[in-house]
């Protein structure tokens, strides 16, 4: 009696698992990340701590597909690797907490918009010339680039208001430290 | 057909637009981790906004099965929209403004999260529930942390692109007087 209920609560607790990556994975896929990476990045989130083995046990995947998802999201600086002690094989984790991990997508989003500015820049010039301009297609890529230049200034702007309010709470939390 | 003849870009023009697609296809999968594919499908819509999928396939050579799944992953996303050309089988798909404009795109429509945070609602009602039962199994703690971590972050990343949106709105208004 006792074992059959232990299976049952286990087989709720796997159940909601299993449905929690679902929607974790789901997560990544509306950013447009493949189904794949999300899987993984979803059981990295979820579990914590996990090898390459346990991946492939939990997703079905490939040992290749799973060790290329891990590289794009070790590059994204979203997960971690660490060597664990008396084992060859490392152990994947999320590259900090949460809302570590949601803020430095903030602050690689600055650094991509400070790129496309430079590069749309570059190819202002190239564009900026007469022969062009009555050209097939040139007033398809006049237009995005005009439409670029108002909103990445106005990016800019809310990203500083954006800082400057963190700055100012954490400001505020320090000198609240300070004061005990 | 009229539809080719949106992909015919004169070859100067076409070139700068390669660079311009190359740039985000490296930089927005580089950044976001979106897969290359489908940035590169992307860029392509910011700059034509109205595409077949055989426009696209015409256009990076790509597969049709790789095509046709990154449309579907970007009119799942709201990113772009899909027709069908009357009197045709075919569709067009189109952006109708730049994901930059509108930040809350990322987030899908209200009702989908809004399903989501029901069926997170039911799985912490489910874990509290059957808590007794589940209580010491491995995992427990921890499914119930995510569960708990998800909700609030439901409610609270909305607010956060909508208040964006908004400054968005205040200063592109503020610009244009």
């Amino acid at each position: 009696m006792k074992s059959s209920e232990t299976t049952l609560g286990e087989e709720r607790l796997r159940s909601i698992e299993r449905k929690l990556v679902e929607i974790v994975a789901n997560f990544g896929y509306l950013k447009g990340r493949s189904t794949k990476t999300s899987q993984v990045m979803a059981y990295i989130y979820i579990r914590q701590e996990v090898t390459q083995q346990q991946l492939r046990e939990l997703t079905g995947y490939s040992l290749g597909t799973i060790s290329a998802a891990l590289q794009d999201l070790e590059a994204l600086g979203v997960v971690s690797k660490h060597s664990s002690l008396g084992s060859r094989s490392y152990i994947y984790r999320l590259a900090g907490p949460l809302s570590q991990v949601l803020s430095q997508s903030m602050t690689g989003f600055q650094e991509y918009l400070t790129q496309i500015n430079d590069f749309l820049k570059e190819i202002e010039v190239k564009l900026d010339n007469p022969s062009l301009s009555k050209k097939q297609g040139y007033s398809h890529l006049k237009s995005f680039l005009d439409e670029m230049n108002v909103l990445i200034p106005a990016y800019r702007h809310i990203l500083q208001k954006f800082q400057a309010t963190r700055l100012d709470s954490s400001h505020k939390q320090a000198g609240a430290t300070g004061d005990n | 057909m009229t539809i080719s003849q949106s992909t015919r870009f004169d070859p100067e023009i076409r070139r700068i637009e390669q660079e311009i697609v190359g740039f985000f296809a490296e930089k927005a999968s580089e950044y976001t981790g979106r897969h290359p594919i489908v940035s590169t499908i992307m860029a392509y819509f910011y700059i034509r906004r109205s595409l077949t999928q055989q426009d696209l396939k015409n256009l990076t050579g790509f597969s049709a099965g790789a095509i046709s799944k990154a449309v579907r992953q970007l009119v799942d996303i709201n990113m772009i929209t899909r027709e069908v050309i009357p009197g045709t089988h075919m569709h067009i798909y189109r952006m109708e403004t730049l994901p930059f404009r509108s930040p809350s795109y990322f987030l899908q429509t209200t009702q989908a999260l809004e399903k989501r945070r029901k069926e997170l609602k039911e799985m912490k009602e489910t874990l509290d529930a059957y808590s007794e039962d589940m209580r010491c199994l491995e995992g427990y703690q921890r499914v119930y942390g995510v569960v708990t971590q998800l909700l609030g972050l439901i409610i609270s990343v909305p607010r956060f692109m909508a208040l964006i949106e908004e400054e968005l709105n205040a200063f592109l208004k503020q610009g244009s007087n």
